[in-house]
């Protein structure tokens, strides 16, 4: 959660048009949103920021969306940060084996992006009521 | 399976199987006048919807008041569709106001204003003017190439490229599809095409596809190709009677269904007449047929067949014949074809004349695809069963010999050849002529003939057998 009680989203992304269009949607629909360049900065900020979710591009650079994916979900103090995959590569199977929540693939579709991040909220909010 | 999206008119999703690929660049290229615009609002307007918005960016060409009024005089511009599914925005004006390093960033912002998945920007090409350096040039374009690409949407690249441009400038190297739009002019005569240079991940018709320009837009016209499929006779000879007494008989085993016959002869031989027999004969044996010519309009074809007694209104009206008339001088090869097929395919045409070939080439832009046009024509014909009978003009008078009898090997494909001629007689009389020299899968009397033309039609003599 950010400081202002919006959901917190943390995305990994090097295009800068992609990234403005997702900050875009994503305030849009009521979300903070963070942004980094790589997967490596993305490994901190998640430690430090604790985000509801990740959103992950694959072809990123220092550690590529999947590894950072694995690195999320392996250590106990992140994994329960949900992850999205969202990338220009068909790698749907490959995000699952290493642990994604979601997959989505680019170009960008701003009811898809929106409707699959709801869910992940969601989800959230599920486990967080059964604690 | 990669989605589409329509290219605006059937011909064009013909050639490029099925549609445009969406998510994709294309860039539609050509000429001033060549119909870009035209083609690009068309694409715009059939595609637009409250699902579909489409977003149409002007720049430095034309001023956006130029594009609505120019839009409104083709019928498929749907005013009502004008700010409620399809958007005009001067990004010109913006790219002045801001600078052209900043293009993908104004577009980006038009992207997340409209959310289209249709986006135009034309002309593109001129853009160029503000570009200073290569390296601007480069980057600039790059920098759009991304904003497009990050966002589900179908973009379209309109401009006055040149074909040397093609391996110049960047956008043709961050394109997906290419569109060529040519004209061809020769004398006073002017034909369009439209060439597919580039696709990605999708197939296409290769080579050049005429088309036109017309109130309700641009109509494409698939170039035809020969089938993919090889055509099959019925193992059962079905002969045709071609309505020419005498002629039949000189074939063994007639003229099969699904045929070609050329009739070659110099002018006054009797080739349309025979043409016109043979379409009436369908006609009265419940084969729908149809005449294409282009010297003779329907009118004057019609006073013809009426001279030679024959109730020819009746069988038009009946839906049995057909009289087409094409001009010799607007005409495009593919458009007559697409005609043609168009009817075929409906089941309306079992048996076509086509009269004469001479004409068609006249609006050939290259004697090579003529002879490939006529060869994929008589292939299909037979692929569809129907029986043509096609006339074509030689410049002997007299007999000829050989098979190949046309310039362009015409005669060698088709499957019959039927040579008219005059012949002297010893006490000087000319009289007409007629020889069979070639039938593909049945014997023929090879003699000469006569053939006599009278008020009442043709009909062959048998020469006295010695």
């Amino acid at each position: 959660m950010s400081t202002d009680n919006r959901v917190l989203i943390l995305v990994v992304e090097r295009n800068p048009a992609v990234q403005r269009l997702e900050r875009y949607f994503l305030e849009h629909a009521g979300y903070s949103v963070e942004f980094t360049n790589d997967g490596l900065s993305a490994l901190e900020r998640a430690r430090e920021l604790k985000p509801a979710i990740l959103v992950a591009e694959i072809l990123v650079p220092a550690l590529d969306g999947l590894s950072l994916c694995r690195a999320i979900k392996g250590d106990a103090a992140t994994s329960h940060i949900l992850v999205l995959i969202f990338s220009h590569l068909h790698a749907e199977d490959r995000a699952r084996e290493a642990g994604a929540d979601a997959f989505l693939i680019k170009p960008l579709n701003e009811e898809l992006l929106i409707e699959t991040v709801q869910k992940l909220v969601s989800q959230v909010s599920t486990e967080k009521g059964t604690r | 399976m990669t989605q589409k999206v329509s290219g605006g008119s059937t011909g064009l999703d013909e050639v490029l199987m099925g549609g445009i690929p969406a998510n994709t660049i294309t860039i539609l290229m050509g000429a001033p006048g060549s119909g870009k615009t035209i083609l690009a609002e068309q694409i715009a307007f059939h595609n637009a919807s409250p699902e579909t918005p489409v977003l149409y960016l002007t720049t430095l060409a034309e001023p956006l008041e130029k594009f609505i009024a120019h839009g409104h005089s083709y019928s498929f511009f749907d005013a009502s569709k004008v700010g409620v599914s399809v958007f005009y925005e001067d990004l010109g004006y913006m790219i002045r106001e801001t600078g052209i390093q900043t293009l993908a960033e104004r577009v980006t912002d038009l992207l997340v204003k409209y959310r289209p998945k249709l986006l135009f920007i034309d002309s593109f090409k001129a853009l160029h003017e503000l570009l200073t350096s290569e390296t601007e040039r480069r980057t600039v374009i790059y920098d759009l190439a991304t904003a497009l690409s990050a966002y589900q949407c179908t973009s379209f690249l309109i401009g006055e490229y040149a074909p040397g441009m093609v391996t110049e400038l960047p956008e043709f190297a961050i394109a997906d599809v290419v569109l060529n739009m040519m004209r061809h002019i020769t004398n006073v005569r002017e034909q369009r095409f439209l060439r597919v240079e580039k696709i990605r991940g999708s197939d296409s018709i290769p080579g050049m596809h005429a088309f036109v320009i017309r109130a309700d837009g641009i109509k494409i016209f698939p170039r035809i190709l020969t089938p993919r499929f090889a055509p099959t006779y019925r193992p059962k000879v079905e002969r045709v009677n071609t309505g020419i007494k005498g002629l039949d008989d000189m074939v063994a085993e007639g003229f099969w269904r699904g045929s070609t016959t050329l009739i070659a002869g110099p002018s006054g031989s009797g080739k349309t007449i025979m043409a016109l027999h043979f379409i009436r004969q369908g006609a009265l044996q419940d084969e729908p047929s149809l005449y294409l010519g282009f010297q003779e309009n329907p009118m004057q074809m019609a006073r013809i067949m009426h001279n030679l007694g024959w109730d020819t209104e009746a069988l038009i009206s009946a839906g049995k014949l057909e009289l087409m008339y094409r001009s010799p001088v607007e005409m495009q090869l593919d458009q007559v074809a697409a005609e043609l097929f168009g009817r075929i395919r409906a089941g309306k045409v079992k048996r076509v004349a086509i009269d004469a070939l001479d004409d068609l080439e006249r609006s050939s832009v290259d004697p090579q695809r003529f002879a490939d046009f006529i060869y994929a024509l008589i292939q299909w014909f037979a692929v569809e069963n129907v029986t043509c009978m096609q006339t074509v003009e030689l410049s002997h008078l007299f007999a000829v010999s050989g098979t190949n009898v046309t310039q362009e090997q015409v005669s060698n494909m088709c499957d019959n050849l039927v040579v008219l001629g005059f012949k002297t007689e010893p006490n000087s009389e000319l009289r007409r002529s007629v020889r069979i020299l070639k039938t593909r899968g049945s014997a023929h009397d090879e003699r000469e003939h006569t053939l006599e033309i009278s008020g009442r039609g043709a009909t062959v003599t048998k020469a006295k057998a010695k």
